[in-house]
């Protein structure tokens, strides 16, 4: 292989390995799992959880999040925003621990207070935030806000990224200890 | 080919060497490195009582949750300790006040920037310098029952060679996707019948 054909290759090898690492393609939130050490600390509480709104605090991104180029992560609520996604994270923990009752008294709620994704050559990394409040009858008994960040060494397996999502429930489950 | 092409994005080294040297047009091959002997569901431990079980999976890359992964593998994991007829139901959730929990943890240990270099280098010599590059895949599978636990371990590998690289010997080719179900069955089987030889599913286990 002569210079010229090989700088030609790498040339193509570099140009396509950066096409794909890009992702070349508008990517939604990957459907939530609920996470084992979540489950074991939720099936210990004694009381079942109700679930209501999940709403963006105002300037916070809630439909889509915008990362190298013109690539972008969407929303994967069922509503298509990031705080629905937080919002069906949360019943999905409950009901796999058997802790959600749509009509329990105690209904817990919640504010997307930040929510950042950031994906580099080498390195990418997301924060999410949430303000989570616990009332019961209407009256407030418990809130708190939280935050979650996640790295990942390249954007090959950029899916690792939402654990950031996942230590959200785990926050809240330690913090209403 | 949706699956597929979320496998390959989701999982490993294999992946990653993969999608680098595939760009130029390099043959690859998956091989399934399972642990012996390799078991099918009728020569499991018969568990004289099965019980209803919780399963809780996860799937790990390199130690940290993989969600895509899980989501992709969770039915065939179900679907392996259903086919184990070591229990009389098998949930996702939590149906009962005092469940018995089977908890299955699957990570692909995966040296990324190896399989990066090799891949990148298969590739810029059109395949002619093969690579073979090991996935390691270690089950760890915790049954808790009456507020007692046991655990056991189950090891597979997924080789993946690229370009002109002979395969691993007494390996046969499989179709990517193959393996991984190869791998998950495997590993969950050996490791539920550590669990019952341990005792942990007999009646003297509350």
């Amino acid at each position: 292989m002569n210079t010229s054909t090989s700088t030609r290759v790498r040339g193509l090898a570099i140009a396509l390995i950066a096409l794909l690492a890009a992702g070349c393609a508008d990517a939604p939130a990957p459907k939530y799992q609920p996470a084992v050490g979540n489950t074991e600390v939720l099936i210990k509480q004694p009381t079942k959880l109700a679930v209501g709104s999940f709403t963006a605090a105002p300037g916070v991104e809630n439909r889509q999040l915008f990362m190298r180029g013109a690539n972008q992560m969407k929303g994967g609520g069922a509503d298509g925003t990031f705080s629905g996604y937080l919002h069906d994270a949360v019943v999905s923990e409950l009901q796999t621990a058997n802790r959600y009752d749509p009509h329990s008294d105690l209904l817990l709620s919640g504010v997307l207070t930040r929510n950042a994704i950031s994906a580099g050559a080498s390195k990418g990394s997301a924060t999410v935030g949430a303000q989570f409040t616990l009332s019961r009858d209407g009256r407030v008994c418990f809130s708190k806000t939280l935050v979650a960040h996640s790295e990942w060494p390249s954007s090959f397996i950029a899916a690792i990224a939402i654990p950031a999502v996942i230590q959200l429930p785990g926050h809240l489950s330690e913090a209403a200890r | 080919m949706r699956f597929k092409w979320l496998l390959l994005r989701s999982l490993t080294v294999g992946a990653a060497m993969t999608i680098v040297a595939c760009l130029t047009g390099c043959v690859t091959n998956s091989y399934a490195d399972l642990p012996k002997p390799v078991l099918s569901a009728n020569q499991l431990p018969t568990v004289q009582h099965p019980r209803p079980v919780t399963v809780l999976f996860q799937f790990l890359t390199n130690g940290k949750e993989n969600a895509a992964a899980t989501g992709l593998l969770k039915e065939r994991v179900m679907g392996a300790v259903t086919r184990s007829n070591m229990f009389s139901r098998v949930s996702p959730t939590v149906d009962s006040s005092q469940p018995n929990i089977l908890e299955i943890s699957i990570d692909d240990q995966a040296d990324m920037g190896k399989a990066e270099a090799q891949g990148f280098g298969t590739g810029l010599t059109l395949g002619l310098a093969g690579s073979l590059l090991q996935d390691a895949y270690v089950c760890t599978a915790s049954y808790t029952s009456g507020g007692r636990k046991a655990s056991a371990t189950g090891r597979a590998a997924i080789l993946s060679a690229v370009g002109l690289h002979s395969a691993p010997p007494g390996l046969k080719p499989v179709d990517q996707k193959e393996a991984v179900y190869e791998v998950v069955d495997q590993v969950i089987w050996h490791s539920l019948a550590q669990l019952d030889g341990e005792g942990a599913f007999s009646e003297s286990h509350p």
